[in-house]
């Protein structure tokens, strides 16, 4: 077994954040609330969002769901590095975790634990999985503040991967 | 352990299928993905070859000699299908893209001429999005309501439950011959005899059988029946609606077009005669001539000789997979001789998801599916958000079960040392 790429993918922090996630679970309050999945495979992300008085701020991420240790460590990553995020930076975030999964960038020093993921990029079919959390929150960023019911497909997006 | 006094069927058979004999990821391919698709012997690559290099031409219109010889070749391919399910006249079988497209046809065809508010249709949980969609649709546009059949203790086709469901507000039965997720062979006969009892329909989907197992329609006594060519070595873009002659007759047309008319005029037609009434233009011609070849060659091996050596490989698949204990395997068990389930094996492996199983194990050179396999709402139902599967053809050896096995328990010890 090619255990070196097997490594490159499955990094030990990603094995202990699917393990042992922090961010399980729903926001008290719940400012925003969006679903997400893969229908293809059957992925599913229940993400919950806390922002502050202001309502420009990310204050906490949580979410539920089923997913492979991918999807539910880049959940447990994305939820940890968000804290204290304003909505703008977040898209931005968002934005520079879709370019990586392209192999074009990585995150900055004070992100880079984000950068575990990087190994993802060489596994095509599994950049679904890694996204799918990231493309949840984007819609839930995006949403109105009404939450909405119905699911987001990561797959439908036109970018095909976020 | 199992004797296997022979020599193994695959072993030969292999050789036939050059794309069984490269290097995934640095290891040779392991192909458990079957139940998918199967792989294509090359008798079927040929045939695609040699229809476009010598034959290509329309079919049914031209009197030119490629033409002819066009028409021949596809109408061939018909009569060879036709015997393969020992169908009583080739007029009932009609080709179609897929399965899909022939459930399709009989829903929107036999379905919104037949069906009103109140009737009822009875499917089992266990069926293919492909066999469920297409009825919730035709319930929608008609007001019919669906039913479905529960699964027993060991997780098969509940006949008693099927019998209780079932009444003169029945219209129609349409079941999965067998299972793509449990692998359970439903009792097809006994659920026809039951059906026209209370004169409903029937129509089998005979995906995961007709690759793996001789059929017989006319014992069977279906309604319809329909497969799809690229489960049984045959291309992908054809596959086959069988239907009894009168039932057929009867039905209007599904897809207007050339083809399929016998006299058109500015506001009206009249139809082509069966078979050709259902197929609106030009079909896929190189496709239907490449799955006569590959029934040609499933019937070279044998499907008595084929479901027999596949059953070995159950048994041996069973045994390996029992030294497993982080397994959930589902469906019944197969008996100690490999028979009575279909040569799969839909999994979870404890806290490993199935999609991280199988990108390690594709790492070993080993293909299976993940995912929900189509099936989703017996998922639900099983509590399973997705399962592994490995389904084996006759191509497959106890060498490759190994290789599965062996990679399956690395991937586990993988992932075990975070859980342990």
């Amino acid at each position: 077994m090619a255990l070196e790429n097997l490594r490159t993918l499955y990094q030990q922090v990603i094995l202990e954040h699917y393990k042992k996630p922090r961010h399980r679970g729903k926001t008290d309050p719940v400012d925003r609330h969006q679903r997400g999945h893969n229908p293809s495979c059957g992925d599913t992300i229940d993400l919950t969002v806390k922002l502050n008085a202001s309502g420009d701020r990310i204050e906490d991420v949580k979410f539920e769901g089923e997913g492979c240790a991918i999807a539910m460590a880049s959940a447990d990553l994305m939820a940890d590095a968000m804290r204290g995020k304003s909505l703008t930076e977040a898209l931005e975030m968002v934005q520079s975790f879709q370019n990586m999964m392209k192999g074009q960038a990585e995150f900055p020093r004070e992100l880079r634990k984000l950068n575990v993921m990087q190994g993802v990029a060489q596994f095509p079919v599994r950049i679904k999985c890694a996204t799918l959390t990231w493309h949840t929150l984007k819609a839930a960023i995006e949403q109105s503040s009404e939450p909405s019911a119905g699911f987001i497909s990561n797959e439908a997006s036109p970018e095909g991967v976020l | 352990m199992i004797a296997t006094q022979h020599r193994p069927l695959a072993e030969d058979l292999r050789l036939d299928f050059p794309i069984l004999g490269q290097e995934v990821n640095g290891k040779p391919l392991v192909y458990l993905d079957n139940a998918a698709t199967s792989q294509k012997p090359l008798a079927v690559l040929d045939a695609l070859q040699n229809y476009y290099r010598r034959d290509n031409s329309n079919v049914h219109r031209g009197v030119h000699t490629l033409s002819a010889r066009a028409t021949d070749a596809y109408e061939g391919a018909r009569d060879k299908v036709a015997a393969f399910i020992n169908a009583a006249s080739r007029q009932e079988i009609v080709f179609t893209r897929n399965a899909t497209e022939a459930i399709n046809l009989v829903a929107y065809a036999w379905g919104q001429a037949n069906l009103k508010t109140g009737d009822e249709i009875i499917l089992s949980v266990m069926e293919h999005h492909s066999n469920l969609i297409p009825w919730q649709l035709l319930a929608q546009r008609t007001g019919a309501v669906l039913k479905f059949v529960e699964l027993t203790d060991t997780q098969e086709f509940d006949l008693d439950h099927y019998r209780s469901l079932i009444s003169e507000k029945t219209k129609l039965v349409s079941v999965v011959h067998v299972s793509n997720t449990l692998g359970c062979i439903n009792p097809v006969e006994e659920i026809v005899a039951i059906a026209h009892a209370h004169g409903a329909r029937v129509l089998v989907d005979a995906c995961q059988s007709a690759p793996h197992m001789p059929l017989n329609v006319q014992a069977m006594d279906c309604d319809w029946l329909v497969a799809s060519g690229h489960k049984m070595c045959g291309p992908t873009g054809i596959g086959f609606l069988y239907g009894k002659l009168d039932l057929l007759r009867a039905m209007p047309p599904f897809l207007g077009g050339g083809e399929m008319i016998a006299d058109v005029f500015f506001d009206h037609a009249t139809y082509a005669d069966l078979p050709h009434k259902f197929e609106a233009g030009t079909p896929a011609i190189a496709e239907a001539i490449a799955l006569g070849a590959a029934v040609d060659y499933l019937n070279g091996i044998g499907m008595d000789k084929i479901h027999a050596y596949e059953e070995e490989l159950t048994a041996y698949l069973f045994q390996r997979l029992a030294e497993i204990p982080e397994l959930k395997i589902y469906g019944p068990q197969p008996k100690a001789d490999g028979s009575g389930r279909a040569s799969l094996a839909a999994f979870t492996a404890g806290e490993v998801h199935p999609h991280d199983l199988s990108t390690i194990l594709d790492q070993a050179g080993v293909a299976i599916r993940a995912g929900h396999h189509c099936t989703q709402p017996l998922h639900r139902l099983l509590n399973a958000q997705s399962t592994a599967r490995a389904s084996l053809y006759f191509y497959n050896t106890r060498a490759e079960i190994d290789t599965f096995i062996a990679s399956l328990k690395e991937a586990i010890a993988f992932f075990g040392g975070l859980f342990g």
